[in-house]
C-alpha cells in the first residue's frame, strides 16, 4: 500500500504562500499555485510544466491550509507516467530502476561494491547482532565521487564503536524519487522488495546515509516498527557522549547547506550544525535562507535526471555558491549526495570547495 | 492492418562482468536481470503507433520460456491486442531454428497478417537475421534497418533504410512483408508499472515449441564459449599528433562513420 | 577446390575498404575468390580475386536482397554451389546474407571477427563484444558476415589478373524497389539518431572554441553534442546535451573532446559502440570506459585533424 495522502485541492485559498516559498518560482514558467487551481478546475496542465518541482516541500510546509502541494504535483506526474507521456530521460531512469533498482542502471550485483574500499570491515546484515542496518543509496553505491560517503561513515561508525550491517546487491532503491516522479507501480516493487528484505533479517534500525532515503523509509514505507534516522543524527550523539573522539583542528570557515529532506522535511538541522562546532577551530558560517528557510539545490524531484525546458539563467546551486563566496566561506558542507552533487559544479569553476560531512570528519578523526 | 510483432526477453548484460562457467560450455546468467529487447521495444511501438493511424490490430509474438510472459505484457500495456508466447525452456542461437520455429508456427496457425515486425536484432546474440531468413521462408519481401515508415498503403509501404553516415534509402515494399525496425525509429512510450499489471487481463497463449518443430533444422552449433582477447582499458593511441590523427582517421573508416 | 563468393558493397560509385575484410577471410578459408560486384566503373584491383563476376544492373539492385537472391541463383545455376558466401556486415550485408540464407536454407553466421582454421570454428560476438561463441556451420556451404576490420590484412593479391564474367538478364524484383537516397536533413538535430558525435566538454575552454568545433564536425560528416556545463554555459544548444539529465546517445562513435567523463555524463554514452576519448589529463575517468584514448590537448588535435583532412 503506498503512503498516499489525498491531495486537497479543494480546500486551496489561493493564499500563493506556495509559490512564495518555491525554489522554481519567478525563474521558470513553473507556478505551483496556478497547478493547483487547474486541479481545482479539472483542467489540463501543460505536460513540461510538472517537471519543474524538486520536491523541496517547502510549499506543503508552508501552506496554511494543508493542500499539501507536493503531492499535488506527484498526482500530476502519475497521470503522464500511466499515459506514458513523460521526458525521455525520466523514462530511462524508471526502466532502469525497474531492471537494475537503480535509476542510473548500474549492475545491481556490484551495489555493495563500496565495502571493498573501506578500511573496515562491513558485515552483512545477517552478520550483525544489532541488526542495525547502514542503507546505502543508489548514487552513493555506484558514483565513484559519492562512493567516498559510505565508506567514510563506515569507517566513522566503526570507529565510534557501532554495529551495523549492510544489504548488499539485495538492497533496491529506496524509492523516494521514484515516487514523486510519480511512478507509483514501481515505488511498491522497491518498497515490497526492500521491506522483504528488512523482515528476512529482521532489521531493527535503519541508518540511512542519504536524507531522500532517510524521508522515505521513515515516512512512507508504513508501519515497520523499525527506527529510521539519517548518519549525522547517529554520529552527531557519538560525538556528544565522547565516543567518537575528534583529534584535529579544522581551521576553516564552514558554510552550511541544509538539504532540504534532511531539514525542512524532516527537522534535521542541528545535528549537522552540532558535528561541525565540535571541531576545533571550524567557524560555521550561515546561509541568509538556512534551516527551513534552505534554498533548495534543484537536485530533488527527479531533477537529476531531467532538466526542463526553459531553465532559468542561473541555477540556485550556482546561487548557492556565489552566497557561499560573498560570506567569505572556504568551504560548503552538506549532509546529502544530491546536494554535494548539484553544488560542486559551479562550485568547482569558481574554485569553492563542497565537503560532505562525513569527509570533513574523516581529516580530523 | 493486422500486425504480428516479435518481441523477445534477453538477459541486460550491458553492466554486467559476464563469467564462462563449465569449461567454455555456458555463460552464467544466473545473477544477469532481464528485460524486453531494445529494438523490440521499438518495433512494438512502431506497430502500435501503425495500426493507431491506420485502424486494425497488433499481435505480439514471443519465443521463449515461461518468464517471457513478461514482454508480451508490456506489448499489450503498450497497446497490443493480444499476445502469443512459443514456449521452450531451450536458448536457441541458430537464427535459422528460430526462424524456422516461428515459420512453422505461422503456416500452422495461419495467423493473419499484414505485416511482420522484427526488430534489427537482439541485444543478446546480435545474429541479426531472424527477420530476413524468416522473410525468405515464407516467400515475402523484405526490409531491414527500417528507421522511419513514411507511407503505409493497402498493398504496399514506403520506407527508408539506415545506410551509414547519416545516409538512408527510401524503398518500396509491396506486402504483406516483413520488416526489421532500427532503433530510434521513435521514441516508445514508458510502460508503468501498473499498465502492465493491467495488461496481465488480456488472456496470453501460450503454445509448446515442440509442437511446431517440422521445419526446424539446427545448421550451426555453439562449440565453445570464450572471453575476448583484448580485455578492457582503452587502447591508448601515442606517438607525434601526426600520427594519433591518421590513427583516429583510420579507426572512424573502419567503423564506417567516415569516408 | 570448392569456390567463395564474396558479395562486394558497394555505395554510389565506391567499392567500400571494408570488402577487404570478406577477401581476407576467403583467403583464410582456403578457397578461391570469385567476386560479385555491379558492373561500373569502380577501383577495384585487377587480381583482387580469382574471378570477377560483374553483374549488369542498376548499383541499387545490390542493396535489394529479393534481387541478390535472384542472382546468386543464377551464378549457383552456371557454377554449382559455393563452399561460402560472404557478405560485409554492414546495414546491406546482413540484409542480404540473412534473406539469401533462408531462400537457399544455408547456415548463417553473422558479424565474424575471427576463424580458426585448424578446428573450423568461426568467433561471433555475444552479449556487445562481452563474450565470443565459437561457431561451426554443418557440412555443405554457409553464409557468413565478415565484421569490417578483422581479417583485411589477410586479403592477398593473386598471381595474376582476375578473370572478368558478365552476368545480365536481372530482372528487378516487384517485391522491393528502390526510390531514391535521402539524406538526414540538417533542420532539427537529433542527437540520438547520429552515427557519429563528436562531443566537447568544458575542457575546451571558452565558446570560441566551439566554431571550430563545428568546422571539424562538418567535415567529419559528425554531430556536435556537449556535456551538461557546455549547454549550461550555452556553448550549445540544449537539444545537443548528453547524460543523464540530456540524452542517452549510442551511436556507433563518441568522439569525446575534452569531456573528463563525470558519472551523469557517462550514464548519457557508454553503451556507444566506440568511444575515443582525448583529454589531456590522463586520470580523466572517461579513460575507463573509452575504447581508444589520446592524452593531449583536445582544441590542439581538434586543429591538427582539420589539418590532415583538408590536405586529404
Amino acid at each position: 500500500m503506498t503512503y498516499s495522502s489525498p491531495s486537497r485541492v479543494l480546500t486551496c485559498i489561493q493564499c500563493g504562500k506556495c509559490t512564495g516559498s518555491c525554489p522554481e518560482a519567478g525563474r521558470t514558467a513553473f507556478n505551483i499555485r496556478m497547478i493547483v487551481r487547474k486541479r481545482q478546475f479539472e483542467r489540463e496542465i501543460d505536460e513540461a510544466l510538472p517537471w519543474h518541482c524538486t520536491s523541496c516541500g517547502a510549499c506543503t510546509l508552508r501552506c496554511p491550509r494543508d493542500v499539501k502541494p507536493s503531492e499535488v504535483i506527484i498526482d500530476v506526474r502519475s497521470a503522464f507516467v500511466e499515459e506514458g507521456r513523460i521526458p525521455v530521460s525520466i523514462q530511462k531512469a524508471l526502466e532502469n530502476t525497474f531492471v537494475q533498482k537503480n535509476p542510473w542502471g548500474r549492475s545491481r550485483a556490484r551495489r555493495g561494491a563500496w565495502v571493498e574500499k573501506a578500511d573496515v570491515a562491513v558485515p552483512h546484515i545477517s552478520e550483525t547482532s544489532s541488526k542495525r542496518l547502514l542503507f546505502t543509496c543508489c548514487i552513493q553505491a555506484y558514483d565513484p565521487r559519492c562512493m567516498v560517503i559510505p565508506v567514510n561513515v563506515a569507517t566513522l561508525l566503526h570507529r565510534g564503536g557501532v554495529e551495523f550491517g549492510v544489504l548488499g546487491e539485495e538492497e533496491a532503491c529506496c524509492g523516494n524519487e521514484i515516487r514523486r516522479i510519480g511512478e507509483a507501480g514501481l515505488f511498491e516493487e522497491l518498497q515490497e522488495e526492500n521491506i522483504a528484505a528488512f523482515k528476512e533479517y529482521g532489521v531493527r534500525e535503519i541508518i540511512a546515509l542519504s536524507p531522500h532515503c532517510m524521508n522515505v523509509l521513515k515516512k512512507e514505507y508504513g508501519e515497520l516498527g523499525i527506527k529510521v534516522s539519517h548518519y549525522t543524527e547517529v554520529l552527531a550523539d557519538l560525538i556528544a557522549a565522547g565516543k567518537l573522539r575528534i583529534e584535529g583542528r579544522y581551521e576553516k570557515r564552514v558554510i552550511y547547506h541544509d538539504p532540504c529532506f534532511l531539514g525542512k522535511q524532516n527537522g534535521v538541522f542541528d545535528q549537522p550544525r552540532s558535528i561541525l562546532r565540535s571541531l576545533d577551530g571550524l567557524e560555521l558560517l550561515e546561509f541568509t535562507r538556512s534551516r527551513e528557510t534552505s534554498l533548495c539545490c534543484e537536485g530533488g524531484g527527479g531533477r537529476m535526471f531531467f532538466e526542463a525546458e526553459g531553465q532559468a539563467e542561473v541555477r540556485n546551486a550556482e546561487v548557492r555558491v556565489l552566497e557561499a563566496m560573498e560570506k567569505g566561506a572556504e568551504v560548503i558542507a552538506t549532509s546529502c549526495p544530491f546536494c554535494v552533487m548539484t553544488l560542486e559544479d559551479p562550485a568547482k569553476e569558481k574554485g569553492q570547495t563542497v565537503k560532505e560531512l562525513s569527509e570533513i570528519l574523516m581529516e580530523v578523526t | 492492418m493486422n500486425l504480428l510483432v516479435l518481441t523477445k526477453r534477453v538477459p541486460a548484460t550491458q553492466e554486467e562482468e559476464l563469467r564462462i562457467v563449465g569449461d567454455g560450455r555456458a555463460v552464467d546468467l544466473s545473477k544477469v536481470p532481464f528485460k524486453v529487447n531494445d529494438w523490440d521495444n521499438y518495433s512494438v511501438e512502431e506497430a502500435v503507433r501503425t495500426v493507431e493511424k491506420t485502424g486494425g490490430a497488433v499481435t505480439a509474438i514471443s519465443v521463449g520460456d515461461a518468464e517471457s510472459d513478461e514482454v508480451l505484457r508490456r506489448a499489450i500495456a503498450m497497446g497490443a491486442k493480444d499476445g502469443f508466447l512459443i514456449e521452450t525452456e531451450e536458448v536457441i542461437h541458430d537464427p535459422q531454428a528460430r526462424a524456422a520455429l516461428i515459420y512453422t508456427f505461422l503456416k500452422k496457425e495461419a495467423l493473419p497478417y499484414d505485416a511482420i515486425f522484427t526488430g534489427v536484432q537482439s541485444e543478446d546474440d546480435q545474429f541479426a537475421s531472424v527477420g530476413g531468413i524468416l522473410a525468405a521462408k515464407l516467400g515475402l519481401p523484405y526490409a531491414s534497418m527500417v528507421i522511419g515508415i513514411d507511407a503505409f498503403e493497402a498493398g504496399h509501404v514506403v520506407v527508408r533504410r539506415e545506410l551509414e553516415g547519416g545516409m538512408q534509402e527510401r524503398i518500396k515494399v509491396a506486402l504483406p512483408a516483413v520488416l526489421s525496425l532500427q532503433s530510434g525509429i521513435n521514441e516508445p512510450r514508458y510502460v508503468s508499472i501498473m499498465g502492465v499489471r493491467k495488461a496481465s487481463k488480456v488472456e496470453r497463449k501460450v503454445f509448446k515449441a515442440t509442437e511446431y518443430q517440422e521445419h526446424v533444422k539446427r545448421m550451426i552449433d555453439v562449440v565453445k564459449w570464450v572471453y575476448p582477447v583484448k580485455k578492457g582499458g582503452a587502447v591508448m593511441l601515442g606517438g607525434e599528433l601526426d600520427t594519433v590523427c591518421k590513427n583516429l582517421l583510420g579507426i572512424l573508416k573502419e567503423k564506417g562513420v567516415y569516408q | 577446390m570448392s569456390y567463395a563468393l564474396v558479395v562486394a558493397e558497394v555505395r554510389r560509385g565506391l567499392f567500400e575498404e571494408r570488402n577487404l575484410d570478406s577477401l581476407g577471410l576467403s583467403h583464410l578459408l582456403g578457397m578461391e575468390t570469385t567476386l560479385l560486384m555491379p558492373d561500373g566503373a569502380y577501383t577495384v584491383g585487377e587480381r583482387v580475386a580469382s574471378t570477377i563476376i560483374r553483374v549488369r544492373t542498376e548499383e541499387t539492385i545490390f542493396l535489394n536482397p529479393l534481387a541478390m537472391t535472384q542472382i546468386v541463383r543464377k551464378v549457383i545455376e552456371a557454377k554449382g554451389l559455393p563452399g561460402a558466401i560472404l557478405f560485409t556486415s554492414s546495414s546491406s550485408g546482413i540484409e542480404l546474407a540473412s534473406y539469401l540464407a533462408g531462400a537457399l536454407d544455408l547456415p548463417l553466421i553473422t558479424d565474424v571477427s575471427g576463424f580458426d582454421a585448424e578446428r573450423g570454428v568461426f568467433l561471433k560476438s555475444y552479449y556487445s563484444d562481452k563474450i565470443f561463441g565459437e561457431f561451426k556451420p554443418k557440412e555443405g556451404a554457409f553464409v557468413l558476415t565478415v565484421r569490417s576490420g578483422s581479417f583485411k590484412e589477410h586479403a592477398v593479391e593473386q598471381e595474376s589478373a582476375a578473370a572478368v564474367e558478365v552476368l545480365d538478364g536481372i530482372i528487378p524484383p516487384e517485391g522491393r524497389s528502390f526510390v531514391e537516397y535521402v539524406e538526414e536533413e540538417k533542420g532539427e538535430i537529433d542527437i540520438t539518431k547520429a552515427d557519429f558525435l563528436l562531443s566537447v566538454g568544458r575542457g575546451i575552454g571558452s565558446k570560441d572554441e566551439i566554431p571550430a568545433y563545428e568546422e571539424l564536425a562538418g567535415i567529419l560528416r559528425a554531430v556536435l553534442s556537449g556535456s551538461r556545463p557546455v549547454i549550461d554555459k550555452t556553448w550549445l544548444p540544449k537539444p545537443r546535451q548528453v547524460g543523464t539529465s540530456g540524452k542517452t546517445v549510442r551511436p556507433k562513435v563518441y568522439l569525446a573532446m575534452a569531456i573528463s567523463g563525470a558519472f551523469q555524463h557517462i550514464a548519457g554514452m557508454k553503451d556507444s559502440e566506440c568511444i575515443i576519448a582525448v583529454n589531456k589529463d590522463p586520470e580523466a575517468p572517461i579513460f575507463q570506459y573509452a575504447h581508444f584514448g589520446v592524452i593531449c590537448d583536445a582544441n590542439k588535435l581538434r586543429d591538427k585533424m582539420k589539418d590532415i583532412v583538408k590536405k586529404g
